[in-house]
């Protein structure tokens, strides 16, 4: 295959905020976190290398995720007896990963937030149509009074998406309480999902035309 | 002088100097208080057991060094062998001396706080200049001394002093020996507080070698030499000058001891050197040296009662001048512009939310513990991405070649300053596979606020690798100074290093930056002040007690 180099390049920042205004956020990139994709696309990397970097990229995606959350102001006594401006987090927030590939971010959320609750939404797609249903979910009971960080690492039509947030809204979750943390995604997926739920907020590390679509396979070795 | 040599020796072997071999005792080398140099034995909490004694400086004996002997200059010199001056740490009286100087603590305007107090010794050869020196270190009791020795600025010999020297017939100890505008000009910027380049002279090629001796003015500078007092400028500059006296019949002992029994040389070279350049150099420059002096020391470093009366005025004009390094730095960086090396990771709503966790003193000590570590991994991942990197391509399993970048770094590794930095040991291991760390322990003295190294481990070859230092806070900026100065001193380059901290206070940035620029500074806020106990306002408090809970107990 040969593609014409400028058409394969990753977007940056402000051509995504043109397109995609605040639907999507791109993780702010700098050459440590581009180091890291470049392992995950290199075809010769090892499989324990892959999922080393991949854990590393997931856990950097996950924080700037959470900054989506909300919070509120609050002053804290530091022990020096001072008075420290800062901020508290909300409660009320869950996470919900689409299996498979969005079990390898599981971790790296509970890496930052010990105790959240995790549900989980497996969609399969039909190899012959590309039409996604949803065969199984659980989620917390009250899900639908929280916010959710539905983590689902590559993104190439948006279909897989989709499903999951209908499976989510059909729980009474509303569609502005989902964030959507992502390492991978094609701009045509973007499209797609913005168009189905316009006020989701995506987060990714990297929108680029073609995704790495070996991630699950590599990540947890069934290649 | 009498810098003759009847064999060739190893290119450093100069008495004056070895940073390679400093570096060498520096790394394997546990330092402790302790009361005697003899004595000296495992006493403290950060004891290891392969401590190797440490033998103070003497005149006259030579002292061997496991396991590398230390080089011996064979021939008679005109002086004893000057450990002080090799030596870059000196441990007396529970203390630990620092003796390459106090790393350089800047006021606003970039000039030193205080000047210091510059000491010339004079004497002839063997007249015991390096035991008065030793002692009055000892009995001065503070952290930093720069000791400067003469030998350093001999000139560089061309061919035809090189084969008089190699045939004894060089004579070392005339002033023309010696490069006297440099030796002025280096002792000028000791007194200003500036860093120099101290040359490290070779006895074999009679010349200088490339690399050179970083020194930095100290509270005290001592100057030591048989023609100390030679020079006007160098003489305008000292603040107490002091001479040696001993009895020509005692040096001569000395010497002939010195000379046959430790340096295996026959009786008649060692009295016809004396003869022909020793004796008439003391009689035409050095002895009339002695009308510039304040105070004349006879029998040398046995003079008890000589050395107390100079250590009671030294005392006594650095009371006057205000000594007080840490509070002074306190107030120095009001006004001042960020530096250029600071890089404060993006203060995004987390980061914030974690500061507040941790700085808060009603976290309970596993949350406190947990949020932490949830930082450093930010701010560890952040000091990676302020590595150099280049353009890398490479091959995807679709088919593309993605064009991405690549870390030039190929080695890098994590030099934790105990005990807090050891807290981030943990993500820069999580961050980067089989990652080498090293540790330095320094400690603050109580009494006097100054930090004290203590302790070393570092990889053998860390001048090869991009350094991360770390440490959990930075306040003064006095211990991550003091870290960075022993990483020089280990040849690592100033720009490969980043120091890595959760929190900094202005002023401890502003110290490092001024002293070294090329350093990189990473940390995940900065706060503006820093309290009289030298902890960062508002801060996050004791880092290492609260992590290792190990606080006292009345603020549980």
């Amino acid at each position: 295959m040969e593609f014409i180099d400028t058409d394969i390049r990753p977007w940056d920042a402000n051509e995504v905020k043109e397109q995609f205004g605040d639907s999507l956020t791109l993780l702010p990139s700098n050459d440590n976190i581009k180091e890291l994709q470049t392992i995950l696309r290199d075809k010769n990397t090892t499989r324990s290398d892959f999922k080393f970097y991949a854990d590393r990229l997931i856990r950097l995606v996950i924080e700037e995720s959470l900054n989506k959350l909300p919070f509120t102001d609050c002053e804290v006594i530091t022990p020096t007896g001072a008075l420290y401006k800062g901020l508290k987090y909300g409660a009320g927030n869950c996470g919900v990963s689409i299996v498979r590939s969005g079990e390898a971010m599981e971790q790296g959320l509970r890496d930052c937030c010990r105790s959240i609750r995790i549900g989980k939404i497996l969609v399969e797609s039909d190899t012959d149509t590309h039409e996604a249903h949803v065969v199984y979910a659980k989620f917390p009971e009250d899900i639908a009074r929280r916010q959710v960080l539905l983590m689902y690492p590559i993104m190439s039509t948006g279909n897989t998406v989709k499903q999951a947030v209908n499976v989510l809204t059909q729980h009474g979750v509303k569609e502005d309480r989902i964030i959507l943390s992502n390492l991978f995604c094609t701009p045509a997926a973007v499209q797609a999902v913005v168009d189905y739920v316009p006020r989701m907020k995506i987060l990714t590390a990297e929108l680029h035309p073609v995704a790495p679509n070996h991630f699950g396979q590599k990540y947890f070795g069934t290649d | 002088m009498a810098g003759k040599l009847n064999k060739f020796e190893t290119p450093s072997s100069a008495s004056s100097d070895s940073d390679t071999e400093l570096a060498l005792e520096l790394s394997e080398q546990v330092f402790l208080d302790d009361d005697e140099y003899a004595t000296r034995a495992p006493a403290s909490p950060t004891t290891v057991p392969n401590v190797r004694p440490y033998r103070p400086p003497s005149t006259g004996s030579n002292i061997l060094k496991s396991p590398r002997a230390r080089r011996v200059r064979t021939t008679s010199m005109s002086q004893s062998n000057k450990r002080t001056t090799a030596e870059s740490i000196l441990h007396a009286d529970r203390r630990t001396i620092y003796t390459a100087g106090r790393p350089p603590w800047y006021n606003c305007t970039g000039g030193q706080e205080v000047e210091p107090f510059l000491i010339g010794i004079c004497g002839a050869s063997a007249s015991g200049k390096t035991t008065v020196a030793a002692k009055i270190i000892e009995s001065l009791n503070i952290p930093w001394v720069t000791i400067v020795s003469m030998d350093s600025f001999y000139k560089v010999l061309n061919e035809k002093q090189h084969q008089q020297a190699m045939r004894n017939e060089y004579n070392f100890d005339h002033p023309d020996a010696f490069d006297m505008e440099l030796l002025s000009g280096v002792l000028q910027r000791l007194r200003e507080g500036k860093k120099v380049e101290v040359p490290i002279y070779n006895y074999v090629t009679h010349s200088r070698e490339n690399r050179t001796k970083t020194m930095y003015g100290a509270n005290v500078i001592i100057f030591e030499g048989i023609l100390a007092f030679y020079n006007a400028d160098v003489v305008n500059m000292l603040d107490m000058k002091v001479f040696v006296d001993t009895d020509a019949d005692i040096r001569l002992a000395r010497r002939l001891r010195r000379d046959i029994v430790q340096r295996g040389r026959d009786l008649e070279g060692v009295l016809k050197q004396y003869m022909t350049y020793v004796k008439p150099a003391y009689q035409n420059y050095i002895a009339p040296c002695m009308a510039h002096a304040d105070i004349i020391v006879p029998r040398g470093g046995e003079n008890k009662v000589a050395i107390q009366l100079i250590v009671q005025h030294v005392h006594k004009q650095l009371q006057l001048r205000g000594f007080k390094v840490r509070e002074k730095l306190a107030i120095a960086h009001i006004g001042q512009p960020v530096p250029d090396s600071l890089f404060v990771l993006k203060d995004t709503p987390q980061v914030q939310g974690l500061h507040t966790f941790i700085r808060n003193k009603d976290t309970p000590r596993d949350e406190f513990i947990f949020y932490s570590k949830r930082l450093m991994r930010l701010v560890i991942e952040f000091a990676l991405s302020l590595l150099p990197y280049s353009t890398h391509s490479v091959d995807t399993p679709q088919g593309f070649s993605y064009s991405g970048r690549k870390c030039d770094v190929e080695k890098i590794c994590g030099v934790s300053i105990l005990r807090a930095g050891e807290t981030m040991e943990q993500a820069v291991c999580d961050v980067c596979k089989d990652i080498r760390i090293g540790k330095i322990l320094i400690q603050t003295n109580q009494q006097t606020d100054e930090p004290e190294l203590y302790y070393l481990r570092l990889p053998k070859d860390i001048k090869d690798y991009r350094v991360i230092l770390m440490d959990a806070t930075v306040a003064t900026g006095a211990a991550a100074i003091m870290a960075i100065r022993v990483l020089l001193d280990h040849d690592v380059p100033e720009d490969h290093i980043s120091l890595v901290s959760l929190l900094m206070a202005e002023i401890g940035v502003h110290s490092i930056a001024y002293a070294f620029p090329k350093v990189k500074i990473v940390t995940s806020a900065l706060d503006p002040e820093i309290n009289e106990k030298f902890y960062v306002l508002p801060g996050i408090g004791n880092f290492g007690d609260r992590y290792f809970g190990t606080e006292p107990a009345d603020d549980e």
